[in-house]
């Protein structure tokens, strides 16, 4: 039986959308779903998986929450989604959280980055062709902003791109593309105006499509063994001027949009598992009568670690109450405050696990592929959770952020 | 805000005692007092009465308001920010105590005193940790007899009416009113570094008391019920401290100059700022949560009320001591106030238990549901 098989047929056709307006049968119809369709040792079928098998069963498990309508049910309706609110969505994720679902990691910027960016700066064109294109045929995206000299400055990023007629020839090289050796397109930021008085007045937005003559993909293997990154080539690449996001020059403003994807409902649905990962911590050191339980100074850590999970998953529930009040968000602060707050956490508990984990953690393991960041490896969960507090915006850059754009203080 | 419950606009009542302190305990006065080695500013105390603040939580049929946690929590905050010296918590916990001992005469008495301000309270510290005490409570001479030791009282000197926990013959925990003037009663004042508030101790020796002094409750829900709503206190407490002076220190980096600029421009003072901000809104959200639970009587409220603590507690500490840190030499002396805040941050860790009495009771919950 190979992996890209599917290997379980539900008993029955599940629709939780069509119980939408009774948040008890909702809540019923997406457990049931998820207890017909997950398959009960995907984390050992997918522990040491080769790229094939892991890409294989990311696809599979989106067009399985695609044919509920779970994937994109966060988008408007206008787009092919079903226009949910925080309360369907807080259910969706404490769901998936507790069934211990895979999380569609491959299809993130497909899910959350690309409309987040399409919706507000998109052309009717682009949103009926790729949101149609996530939709119906699971197309892949990746982002390339960063640069090998331009990560948290992002703005001095340096990749070329020069109109001629009807196209714009773009060079340059792209670097930390989640998933890009898998992408069928890419959201791309590049120079349109070298002069500009402010480096970020002169950056454009393109849809870059992967398959373009000139593009060259190669992974990057990270700290914990696996290759998730990419770095992106771009030899004389032509972009149709169609494929451009926006006004020429308007780039920076728009990828902020993008970037405001991030710390949003991808954090609320990570949230909702570190919590459940707490639990069953915590039944587990119950049940086995763990040594950590009884020392003094690992239990308060724990605990203390525990009030502070419970203080994330608050600010979580207030900003998403803030963002369905103000979809856009404009001069939100608690998003910030979140992904800081959630770094931290994560490296705090990660680090716990492997101490308590004692010489046993050091053991070399196979990781579980799209396992997300409590795999019960606690080494490779470790590593893992540098993802957040490096990427998209360093923790360094955004308490910057918070003390210049927040508290007032100088520059 | 609105606390759904009672119809009270609780941003208004924040706005109310915030702009009462600023006038009745500015920094100034509150370092007059501190100077001082006061027990009681009486001028104080007398308008935070005259204002219904004792009255808060009293039930309206002994004269009070019938407020509850959340009303309770904002006017708490506002008395953290002002590091305000006026011994109400106590006298609110006593009213709680009170509210679980009927409606006879002499509670109704007792808690309409405490409601207008003619009577301040005190009542045993209680901590996470079992319920303890070193007085015996026995019967004699058609009444009861008190003897031993009751320790930390907070503001316990400024109290004339004592709620106590005491220990009966057959070992039972039972909760008994003592009034501190009548014989055979020997208190003492032990001043703490925070000068905002002191602690008392009280020696009683063959003290004879009528039998209606003891409170006709449960004694070990009471006591948990008060280790809650004084967890979240002290947590509220925090909160505000913690809010003022980091604002009091934003305003200073903004405005001090060195090397030719403003000293927040620096990126290691920055960084702790945002750091502490985080922290705040974290905490922050705790204590809301807990105080919400709380008011709703929730079966998590005793849980989230001790988590509240302990982090609130050690949020603060480290943002008032950050705080002397980042003013230099004038964050160090006597007549700047972070000290006063960085000495009440210190208290508020080991009020009603420290925070690993209440990360071990959190944790002992927590498992319990596991």
């Amino acid at each position: 039986m190979t992996l890209s098989t599917p290997t379980v047929s539900p008993a029955r056709v599940f629709d939780p959308l069509a119980h939408k307006d009774d948040l008890t049968a909702f809540r019923a119809e997406v457990r049931a779903w998820l207890e017909a369709v997950v398959p009960a040792d995907w984390q050992t079928r997918m522990t040491g998986a080769d790229e094939a098998d892991y890409v294989a069963f990311q696809r599979w498990w989106f067009a399985e929450m695609q044919k509920v309508g779970l994937a994109t049910p966060h988008w408007p309706r206008d787009w092919g989604g079903a226009d949910i609110g925080i309360r369907h969505q807080t259910i969706i994720f404490e769901e998936v959280a507790r069934a211990g679902a895979p999380g569609p990691e491959l299809f993130v910027i497909s899910l959350y980055h690309l409309p987040a960016t399409l919706f507000g700066h998109g052309s009717q064109a682009q949103r009926d062709r790729y949101l149609t294109g996530v939709k119906e045929r699971g197309e892949v995206w990746c982002q390339g902003f960063s640069e090998p000299n331009a990560g948290s400055d992002l703005a001095s990023l340096r990749t070329r791109a020069e109109r001629r007629g009807d196209v714009y020839v773009v060079n340059g090289q792209k670097v930390w593309s989640s998933y890009g050796a898998f992408a069928d397109y890419c959201l791309l930021l590049a120079r349109t105006d070298f002069e500009a008085p402010k480096k970020q007045a002169g950056i454009t937005y393109f849809i870059l499509d992967m398959k373009a003559p000139g593009v060259t993909v190669r992974p990057i293997r990270q700290a914990t063994g696996q290759s998730e990154f990419c770095e992106i080539f771009l030899d004389n690449v032509e972009i149709p001027v169609a494929d451009r996001i926006g006004e020429e020059n308007a780039g920076w403003m728009i990828a902020q949009s993008t970037l405001s994807a991030e710390r949003g409902l991808i954090v609320f649905e990570l949230s909702e598992r570190m919590a459940r990962a707490f639990d069953a911590d915590l039944a587990e050191a119950k049940r086995t009568d763990a040594a950590w339980l009884k020392d003094d100074q690992l239990r308060r850590e724990f605990t203390a670690a525990y009030s502070d999970m419970v203080t994330l998953r608050l600010m979580i529930r207030a900003m998403m109450q803030e963002v369905e009040a103000d979809p856009h968000m404009g001069s939100a602060t608690l998003p910030t405050y979140i992904k800081i707050h959630f770094s931290n956490i994560l490296r705090r508990y990660t680090d716990f696990r492997v101490r308590i984990g004692g010489l046993a953690a050091q053991a070399q393991q196979p990781a579980v592929m799209g396992g997300g960041h409590q795999t019960g490896n606690a080494m490779h969960d470790f590593i893992l959770s540098y993802a957040w507090s490096i990427s998209g915006g360093t923790v360094e850059i955004l308490k910057t952020v918070i003390a210049e754009r927040v508290l007032g203080l100088p520059r | 805000m609105t606390d759904t419950e009672t119809g009270m606009d609780l941003i208004a009542l924040r706005d109310g005692v915030r702009g009462v302190l600023a006038e009745q305990a500015s920094h100034e006065r509150v370092k007059a007092f501190a100077d001082a080695e006061q027990i009681l500013d009486k001028a104080l105390w007398d308008q935070a009465a005259g204002l219904g603040w004792t009255a808060l939580s009293a039930p309206e049929c002994f004269g009070g308001l019938g407020l509850g946690a959340l009303e309770l929590g904002v006017v708490q905050q506002e008395l953290g920010r002002a590091v305000a010296p006026l011994p109400w918590l106590g006298t609110m916990l006593a009213v709680e105590i009170l509210s679980h001992a009927g409606e006879g005469p002499q509670v109704a008495a007792w808690t309409e005193g405490l409601a207008t301000g003619t009577r301040i309270g005190a009542v045993s510290m209680v901590t996470p940790e079992a319920l303890s005490t070193d007085l015996i409570l026995s019967s004699g001479a058609g009444g009861l007899v008190l003897n031993g030791f009751a320790g930390d009282l907070m503001d316990g000197s400024a109290a004339d009416l004592l709620i106590l926990l005491a220990r009966r013959e057959d070992g039972k925990l039972a909760w008994v009113v003592v009034e501190p003037s009548i014989d055979g009663v020997t208190p003492e004042k032990i001043g703490t570094v925070d000068r905002t508030r002191h602690l008392a101790q009280v020696r009683f020796t063959d003290v004879w008391l009528p039998s209606e002094r003891l409170l006709a409750v449960d004694a070990e829900r009471v006591g948990q019920a008060l280790l809650a709503t004084a967890s979240l206190a002290i947590a509220a407490d925090c909160d505000g401290g913690a809010n003022a002076i980091l604002e009091l220190t934003l305003d200073y980096l903004k405005t001090r100059q060195q090397f030719g600029k403003p000293i927040g421009s620096f990126q290691a003072l920055k960084h702790r700022c945002a750091e502490h901000k985080i922290a705040l809104v974290a905490s922050g959200g705790l204590l809301a949560e807990a105080t919400d639970r709380l008011a709703r009587g929730d079966d998590e409220a005793l849980r989230l009320a001790l988590a509240a603590k302990a982090l609130c507690a050690s949020v603060y500490f480290r943002i008032a001591e950050d705080a002397v840190q980042l003013h230099g030499g004038i964050g160090y002396t006597w007549e700047h106030p972070c000290h006063l805040y960085l000495k009440r941050a210190r208290l508020n860790q080991q009020l009603f238990g420290g925070e690993t009495a209440h990360l071990d009771r959190v944790a002992q919950l927590l498992l319990a549901a596991a």
